[in-house]
């Protein structure tokens, strides 16, 4: 049983979101299995193709392509919300797997975090 | 504009609740401006502002969404500040 990072926020605007994401690798990288959710505005961290550099940010999409390397062990995303915000499979970072009611995923992890 | 116009900077993304409270209270003679998370309205077809309406481009480009964008008229900083020399009432969402 794993620990469930959600993260329900777009990216930028708040920093809550970075320090789940510090969570989730911090987890992973001492050898306890995490993994993460997107919903919300927060399937925003999923977008390919984001250039922060004009709001002075490091990139998100950049930080969350890291995660296979740290060893979390799946990265989940609202399929309401994707569709919500015009995310497609095309727009979106590969190996994503999308789920039509996070009540399954929430229900599958023993620890569930939400960021903020 | 007139000189009633009201400038509204809207930085929430359409699922906090002030951001439909701002929608809300737009008139015909007002100008609108996305920023930061406000940007995020765009993508997915969920706006619909009844005034003139800008994003800023800084926010556009962080968030990749330059495709559901390319009907907005995007400004920089500057144009921003611009806005805010120009109207002559101002609601920071």
């Amino acid at each position: 049983m794993s620990t469930l990072i959600v993260i329900d926020q777009a990216p930028y605007g708040f920093w809550t979101g970075r320090e789940a994401l510090d969570m989730a690798f911090s987890l992973a990288a001492f050898d306890q299995p995490a993994a993460m959710l997107f919903t919300g505005a927060g399937v925003n961290w999923l977008r390919k193709g984001q250039r922060p550099d004009g709001v002075g940010q490091k990139s998100a999409e950049k930080n969350l392509s890291a995660a296979p390397l740290f060893g979390i062990e799946a990265l989940i995303a609202d399929e309401h919300a994707c569709q919500q915000y015009g995310l497609t499979e095309s727009t979106m970072l590969p190996g994503v797997e999308l789920v039509s009611n996070i009540r399954d995923v929430l229900g599958d992890h023993k620890h569930v975090v939400f960021a903020g | 504009m007139t000189s009633n116009s009201t400038l509204h900077i809207l930085n929430k993304a359409p699922e906090h609740p002030r951001y439909q409270a701002c929608i809300n209270a737009l008139a015909p003679s007002d100008t609108l401006v996305l920023i930061e998370n406000g940007v995020l309205s765009a993508a997915g077809n969920q706006l619909h502002a009844p005034c003139t309406l800008y994003a800023l481009k800084a926010d556009i480009d962080a968030r990749a969404l330059e495709a559901a964008c390319e009907n907005l008229n995007t400004i920089d900083y500057d144009e921003l500040v611009q806005l805010t020399a120009t109207h002559p009432k101002i609601i920071s969402w």
